[in-house]
């Protein structure tokens, strides 16, 4: 067992805002207890995944490891019985492909695979460069200071995916509240409530209001978009069909909401850290403007670097054996992605940003059958946005303390005040 | 296949990873010019773990 202070900081969201607090708690974990079960305060127990080889062995299983029997990301007891209580006995607030197993997780990810693939955006990417330049235009307008998280990546991606959704441009500051209200829900600086949560049923209910502001968005959509079909990606989940009918009510909700959430949050976070890490790092800004072609590798290791999905959770559908420990059925898993992105038997020198790292396989997208849909997309617009600042980008520094958001989710910087100069 | 013909591009169907024969993927360690018929059987999608029926020659 994960002895108890370790197990309550990989849960706690005011850890993960602490790099070196939630860093140390993980290498303990994979240096003296690679694959055993923690139990936090207030949780079930449930299996630490923290190492890269694992996270594969278990993401490669759907069969056997599930994303929808148990909640799928972390959720305190009482909480998931509140949940169960109010959603008919399921663990999930939606129900989205995340939350899903065979066959509904495959009939319903073939609805909108073909959109995400890079055939298909290579139509997009005259646009979203176009938007790209348009907020490297901002960044110089802004002169020699900015907020690069607040100001910048924060907004960019958020227009990418919701002009691709075909939200209007005018709607996009409600879907930035609501989508940070979600994953920092925990963030006195970010939730609804605007102060730390220290009451379960006012965290959840707050939780709920967010849900609920997305379906009565979202649900005004469908019915347009099934009356007036267009070319965005809200068309075909509102006139989507699995098995000739048409997606059900809650899946459909669900579908909007973590495209409206997770397609652009991941995405800002991975670039502002992005940022962040050229910003401590002028050896490494100097080789990237030096040599364009390192972009690419750049990338994957901000991806690395940041991994904004911090876990996903699974459960056992039968009696298994990983790293030679017996796991039962109905066990639950967590399985910690920055963690992997971190396995010194992985990666050389882990806790370097090295951006001629190579190989360089994180598991920051996950891997298998529930491998993030939208990675394309994402890698999409980051090559986009620095292929377009990089040129004009003559040098960078922190201005100011970078703060990350607290949650145990999805989250990145918050805050990355930089000082720079461009032309 | 002779090596007169042209490569051909397969795509992982799960992930949309792209196996270019004339590229190959060295980090996988099939050299450029390795066609899809010479790819081991029990090679998987360096992205996802998808097994290679699973992909799909596509024109790119």
């Amino acid at each position: 067992m994960i002895p108890q202070d370790v197990a309550d900081a990989i849960v706690d969201p005011k850890a993960y805002a602490d790099q070196a607090r939630i860093d140390g708690a993980f290498k303990w974990i994979r240096e003296n207890a690679p694959l055993e079960q923690a139990q936090p305060q207030g949780f079930d127990p449930f299996w630490v995944v923290s190492k890269h080889a694992d996270i594969l062995e278990v993401e490669k299983q759907n069969d056997l490891f599930h994303n929808g029997d148990r909640p799928t990301t972390l959720m305190p007891i009482e909480m998931e019985k509140k949940v169960r209580a109010t959603m008919g006995g399921s663990p999930h607030l939606v129900r989205s492909l995340v939350q899903m197993d065979n066959p509904d997780h495959m009939n319903y990810r073939r609805l909108t695979q073909g959109w995400f693939l890079p055939q298909n955006l290579r139509s997009r990417e005259a646009r979203i460069r176009e938007i790209a330049k348009s907020f490297v235009d901002k960044m110089a307008a802004c002169g020699e200071r900015c907020d690069f998280a607040r100001d910048i990546s924060f907004l960019y991606p958020l227009h990418v995916i919701m002009e691709v959704m075909g939200v209007p441009e005018s709607d996009e500051p409600r879907m930035l509240k609501l989508t940070q209200e979600l994953f920092g829900s925990a963030d006195p600086d970010l939730n609804r409530n605007a102060r730390a949560v220290t009451d379960l049923d006012e965290g959840l209910k707050a939780i709920q209001e967010v849900v609920g502001d997305f379906v009565a968005y979202f649900n005004a959509v469908t019915e347009d978009r099934r009356a007036n079909p267009r070319d965005d990606l809200a068309s075909v989940i509102a006139n989507g069909k699995i098995d000739g009918a048409p997606l059900g009510f809650f899946e459909a909700m669900s579908y909007y909401i973590i495209a409206a959430t997770a397609g652009h949050d991941t995405t800002s976070n991975t670039t502002a850290g992005g940022m962040w890490a050229l910003a401590e790092n002028p050896d490494q800004f100097a080789k990237l403007k030096a040599d364009r072609s390192l972009i690419p590798g750049f990338l994957e290791e901000s991806i690395r670097w940041v991994t904004p999905v911090k876990h996903f959770m699974r459960s056992a559908t039968a009696d298994a054996e990983v790293r030679g420990q017996k796991i039962a059925e109905g066990d639950w898993l967590m399985l910690s992605y920055p963690s992997g992105n971190r396995d010194a038997d992985a990666f050389d020198r882990p806790f370097d940003f090295e951006i001629t790292r190579s190989p360089n396989k994180h598991v920051a997208f996950g891997y298998g059958a529930h491998v993030c849909l939208g990675q394309h997309l994402g890698r999409l617009e980051m090559r986009a946005l620095w292929e377009e600042l990089l040129p004009r980008l003559e040098s960078v520094e922190l201005d100011g303390e970078p703060r990350l958001m607290q949650s145990n989710f999805v989250c990145g910087p918050k805050s990355v005040p930089i000082r720079y100069k461009m032309h | 296949m002779s090596d007169a013909e042209p490569f051909l591009v397969w795509q992982c169907r799960t992930c949309g990873y792209i196996y270019e024969e004339a590229q190959g993927d060295p980090l996988e360690g099939l050299a450029p010019g390795t066609r899809w018929r010479d790819v081991p059987d029990n090679w998987i999608c360096p992205s996802c773990g998808t097994s290679k029926p699973e992909f799909d020659m596509v024109e790119i």
